[in-house]
């Protein structure tokens, strides 16, 4: 993969034509993986399949054209009585996995992106002005103290989230906020949450509950099925959409604040919106799987290594990039220790952490937008 | 260039002694009156009740040491600063009432340092210079490709079109920035130190770019420029600042005059004739006792 990425970064026939070309070829890349990706989780298990079975199973007309089946699915009604047990496995346990991980996955990567944009810094994640933090801290609070609130804990998660983020602005506040003094001020409310979270470990009882509250901060899709796309679903269409909409403001905001105002744009109300914009994207990304890192970190690098720093065309890059990335690792979550499954984000942040220090060898002027 | 006929239709002669007598709306293109203008948190202001006509489509250089209030003053002319106190007016209309994108349709500005992204081209970044002119929705407004088209040719980087930012040297990557702001096709121009840090063939031929304006367009430029010999090579007034206030305005002969120069700059200096106007050969730092 990485080689294949590189051998497309080289090949840099610059202008519009090379640059959508090489777009097309990491959506296709990328499905591709998906793909491949979904057949193995699919046919491998406590029930275990053929790839042929997988593959009769995932595009079996018969549920995949089913009104009443999606009904099921979406707006959360009984599954249809014909269902076999085969079906019933695909359809309603492992599928739904990978397409949380899809959504989940495109949220982190589109969010990343643009919040590199707006800090103007290569190295900023999802997680850079505080939503982690504050989603995270949220989530301990239930688990040691309310654990009657435990089935809003998504919700809850994307609340805290955007809380953190909206305390961050106020602390960075001082005449209009800078680039700088966002991601200084996303350091102090990250530190200060983190460390009451950690106090809070202390107070948990029982170990299952350290377990759980351990999975969540690592990020995981164990257990994940129809509800999670339920949650997530709206969210990200809409953010994702609206992410969408405002490249050409991105494209813009990339030039730098002055340049940005020379140009005529409100830039301290801009870059609030798309940053708002991205946190909706995050959160909605948290609430159903946690706190997976490096993916909203590495997938922007990826992509803007082989399609260049166009906001359109970066996005776009991203969209695809992030869900072959998180299924994947996914893959490896599931079935390389198996029976026992790790928490995705271990394994993103296995493969993350090598991918920097490749980058970091590689070029000499990293870390500038 | 929409509304602007009136105020260019006034002056194309070679204007001399045509200060601020005659700051109607007619002649000038930006009136900036008793402006106070500062940072937001320093104490004195950094320009302190100036008054200053630009011409319309003529060529106004600002000269002074540094700390003098140059850019300080440029900032104050596109509304990047909200006044302390006075006004400033374009065509006759305040700044502020201008809406944002409004304002960025009918004055440019390029700030000393510019940062884009690497990995973009040439083109995509003069493109971005049309953000003013396009609606929220809108990716492509009319006029966007002539716009771009003209704007590379008149900075002369149609050969550097398809290459990324990133791979340019630092006087190409000004020509290319200068270039966006042409395209944001406005009747005012600003240019903040446009030559500095450059070496002598691309000063040369950002200031070719200048002189083109000055000659081919109505378009009105206002400029800060370090080396005094450009200003009066290629601006029809200069505009000489020390401490925030203006010193000594005019056409580059009355201006540029050894006293000037050693009362602005704190310089011994030469000032020689030359069919470029005048040319100054610096000889030393002057007496601290003026």
């Amino acid at each position: 993969m990485v080689e294949l990425f590189e051998r497309l970064a080289e090949r840099r026939p610059s202008g519009r034509v090379g640059a959508d070309s090489k777009l097309g070829a990491v959506a296709l890349a990328s499905v591709a993986v998906v793909v491949g990706a979904t057949l193995l989780q699919v046919s491998f298990g406590a029930y275990p399949l053929s790839l042929g079975e997988a593959w009769g199973a995932v595009f079996d007309p018969e549920v995949a054209l089913s009104v009443e089946a999606w009904r099921a699915f979406l707006l959360s009604g009984d599954v249809p009585s014909w269902f076999t047990q085969q079906q019933h496995i695909v359809w309603n346990i492992r599928l739904p996995r990978i397409l949380v991980g899809v959504l989940v996955g495109a949220n982190l990567a589109v969010s990343g992106a643009v919040f590199q944009i707006v800090t103007r810094n290569e190295l900023a994640s999802p997680y850079i002005l505080g939503v982690s933090d504050g989603a995270g801290l949220v989530v301990l609070t239930v688990l040691t103290g309310f654990s009657g609130l435990l089935p809003f804990v998504p919700v809850l998660a994307a609340f805290g989230g955007g809380a953190a983020f909206l305390l961050v602005y106020v602390i960075a506040w001082k005449n209009g906020t800078s680039p700088v003094r966002l991601v200084l001020a996303g350091v102090i409310v990250g530190t200060v949450f983190g460390s009451v979270q950690r106090a809070l470990f202390f107070f948990i009882d029982d170990l299952s509950t350290v377990m759980s509250a351990q999975a969540w901060l690592s990020g995981s899709l164990l257990n994940t099925d129809w509800g999670e796309v339920r949650i997530a679903l709206p969210f990200t269409v809409l953010a994702l959409a609206l992410a969408f909409t405002v490249t050409q403001e991105l494209d813009v905001l990339a030039l730098g604040e002055e340049t940005a105002e020379s140009l005529g744009m409100p830039v301290e109300r801009m870059r609030f919106a798309v940053a708002g914009i991205a946190v909706l994207s995050t959160a909605a990304a948290i609430a159903v799987a946690g706190l997976i890192g490096f993916v909203g970190l590495i997938v922007p690098h990826m992509v803007r290594n082989v399609v260049g720093s166009e906001s359109r065309r970066l996005l776009a890059g991203c969209l695809f990039l992030g869900p072959a990335l998180l299924v994947g690792a996914d893959v490896g979550a599931r079935l390389a220790l198996s029976p026992i499954q790790l928490p995705v984000g271990i394994i993103t942040g296995l493969v993350g952490g090598p991918y920097f220090l490749y980058l970091m060898r590689k070029t000499e002027n990293m870390g500038e937008v | 260039m929409a509304g602007s006929d009136g105020a260019l239709g006034a002056s194309r002669e070679r204007a001399t002694d045509r200060p601020e007598s005659d700051s109607t709306a007619s002649g000038t293109a930006l009136d900036a009156d008793e402006l106070v203008v500062g940072y937001p948190g320093a104490d004195e202001p950094v320009v302190d009740g100036e008054t200053l006509a630009v011409p319309a489509g003529e060529v106004t250089a600002l000269v002074g040491p540094n700390g003098s209030g140059k850019s300080t003053l440029l900032k104050g002319l596109a509304n990047r600063l909200e006044p302390d106190a006075g006004r400033v007016l374009l065509d006759g209309r305040r700044v502020e009432s201008f809406g944002s994108k409004e304002l960025a349709r009918a004055v440019g500005r390029l700030s000393q340092e510019n940062t884009a992204p690497d990995t973009i081209t040439v083109e995509a970044l003069v493109e971005r210079g049309r953000y003013p002119h396009r609606g929220f929705f809108e990716s492509e407004a009319d006029g966007d490709e002539q716009a771009v088209d003209d704007a590379i040719a008149m900075a002369g980087i149609d050969h550097l079109r398809d290459r990324e930012v990133g791979e340019l040297s630092g006087g190409q990557k000004q020509l290319a920035w200068i270039a966006m702001a042409l395209a944001q096709d406005t009747d005012v121009l600003l240019l903040d130190e446009p030559t500095t840090f450059l070496d002598p063939r691309h000063q040369l031929e950002v200031m070719d770019v200048v002189g083109t304006l000055r000659d081919e367009s109505e378009t009105t430029v206002v400029l800060v420029l370090h080396d005094i010999s450009q200003a009066a090579r290629y601006a029809d007034h200069v505009v000489a600042l020390r401490d925030g206030a203006v010193y000594a305005r005019g056409d580059p002969d009355s201006v540029v005059t050894a006293g000037v120069l050693a009362d602005v700059f704190g310089i011994d200096a030469d000032v020689l004739e030359t069919e470029h106007g005048p040319q100054v050969v610096p000889l030393g730092p002057a007496d601290e006792s003026r």
